[in-house]
């Protein structure tokens, strides 16, 4: 358990110590934020930047864990995961402090796009609506940092891990409720966006900020979905050769 | 120490390690052979990162399939390529370690390790501005913050300048002074002959001989053999054996001007 913690802090700290890519970190989603939320012309609410936001903030956590796939990449290729895994400390432990680095930066991401949301004028509605859409937005992370670990594992090297990244996160988000509820899609992407877990944590995250009741469904769906994802990813990593 | 048993490791139908039986005791062992012979397969096996196909080997009494954590906590291994975190200081990279390792006083045992690998002075500053021996020095350091009593390296001395590999050499000797078995792999055969007490070569994952360097370079014929004349004896390689057609090869060039 020690180890977990001690692998988080050493991402953690090369994180902070790359000025560029932190900056970039927390820009860039603050970016699609202004450009997306103040300037389409939506006809279906006359709020589309409150309706926008929890949509960017689950943006920025699954690009944010997508991306980060390349930590693994980088420890692998570099003989890092060798020093690592022929120590006492249990493989499982490297993975779990990756995961939760990512999901945690993901989190970072998502509330400095919620600053900036509250700035330009979104209500909050209680506290307690706020920590829930942390909780949607943790398993939700976690699901994703799963994902990009276990794809991590079985790429050779960054291009390959570039390709499959590129292919999978503009699709999910394209097909998700982030931009449009359900009812103002064609049929098809309907079918689509409601079996896609980014759906999921939007829907969630949207409904408590706006003060409604969360979809438990959903919440648990992403729940055992991410249990599943990390059982895989443990049990790959654990029978890996590098 | 170390005792290896008909040690066997195939990659679907290839062979890497075909029936290697060792046995270290003490001092330091050389693994040569040229590349892709095995070498490097047999120290990921000692070091617990691969499962051998067949045969055994124990570290300490440790079996290395069977109890890869006990094995873990009495061996430190070093692998080619340099693992060290850039944009950490040299005193964070062997805090990692220690960390890891579970040290109970870990900024003494860190200052101590350090200090035993000359970098104290260099200890609070980024890697990033580190030499290549001073990197491979910082990973020495990193191997012992938990007094191991094997210590693996492959290829401690790739890529360094001379004077950079002296100094390593020298560290490496002194650990073997204080009792740590060093098991090691090298392409560089002076380096072996001065420093290595027992040498194994290695040819297609077999062991073509085994011996303290003086005893094999007394068994070849000749004058002032050296450790080279030896393994171009044992080993065949068809690629670097084809003959040099230098007469063709100026022909080439002549073509591209």
């Amino acid at each position: 358990m020690n180890a977990t913690w001690y692998y988080f802090e050493r991402d953690l700290v090369k994180w902070i110590r790359g000025k560029v890519t932190v900056f970039s970190h927390l820009v860039t989603p603050a970016a699609w934020l202004i450009f997306v939320g103040l300037t389409l012309p939506v006809t279906f609410t006359d709020n589309y930047l409150e309706y926008l936001t929890p949509g960017i903030m689950v943006m920025s956590v699954l690009f944010a864990a997508l991306q980060s796939g390349n930590l693994v990449i980088f420890d692998k290729v570099l003989g890092f995961l060798n020093k690592f895994f022929a120590m006492p400390p249990p493989r499982e432990s490297y993975l779990f402090g990756t995961i939760l680095f990512i999901t945690f930066r993901g989190i970072i991401q998502a509330t400095v796009i919620f600053c900036v949301a509250v700035l330009l004028g979104i209500t909050i509605y209680s506290l307690k609506s706020v920590l829930l859409t942390y909780v949607v937005l943790f398993l939700f992370g976690i699901l994703f940092a799963s994902i990009a670990t276990t794809i991590a594992l079985a790429v050779d090297d960054h291009d390959g891990y570039a390709a499959i990244n590129s292919m999978i996160s503009m699709p999910l988000f394209f097909t998700s409720t982030a931009l449009m509820p359900y009812d103002k899609m064609p049929d098809w992407l309907q079918m689509v966006a409601s079996v896609n877990p980014v759906s999921y944590a939007i829907d969630n995250a949207r409904a408590l900020l706006s003060g409604s009741n969360p979809v438990i469904g959903e919440i648990v769906m992403l729940a055992v979905g991410a249990v599943i994802v990390l059982t895989i990813c443990s049990y790959l990593f654990r029978r890996a050769t590098l | 120490m170390i005792e290896v048993n008909d040690l066997t490791k195939y990659f679907g139908n290839l062979c890497a390690v075909d029936h290697v039986s060792l046995h270290v005791e003490n001092g330091i062992f050389g693994l040569l052979g040229p590349n892709g012979a095995g070498k490097s397969t047999i120290v990921r096996i000692l070091s617990t990162l691969l499962k051998p196909t067949g045969g055994n080997a124990t570290i300490c009494g440790y079996d290395v399939a069977r109890e890869p954590k006990k094995v873990r906590e009495v061996i430190s291994y070093v692998p080619q390529e340099m693992a060290l975190d850039i944009k950490l200081t040299g005193r964070e990279n062997a805090l990692l370690y220690a960390k890891l390792y579970g040290i109970a006083d870990r900024s003494r045992k860190v200052d101590e390790v350090l200090e035993l690998m000359e970098l104290t002075a260099r200890s609070d500053d980024l890697v990033r501005t580190y030499s290549g021996g001073m990197r491979r020095r910082l990973e020495l350091a990193q191997a012992l913050v938990h007094e191991p009593e094997v210590l693996f390296l492959d290829e401690p001395t790739l890529g360094l300048d001379v004077a950079a590999r002296t100094k390593i050499w020298r560290h490496i000797l002194s650990l073997q002074e204080q009792g740590i078995v060093i098991f090691m792999t090298t392409h560089y055969m002076e380096e072996a002959d001065e420093y290595c007490d027992t040498v194994a070569i290695i040819d297609h994952g077999r062991i073509v001989a085994l011996d303290t360097p003086e005893r094999l370079k007394s068994e070849m014929k000749g004058e002032k053999t050296s450790l080279n004349d030896v393994f171009i004896d044992r080993v065949t390689t068809p690629e670097e054996e084809s003959v040099f057609d230098g007469y063709k090869f100026r022909t080439m060039l002549r073509r591209r001007r």
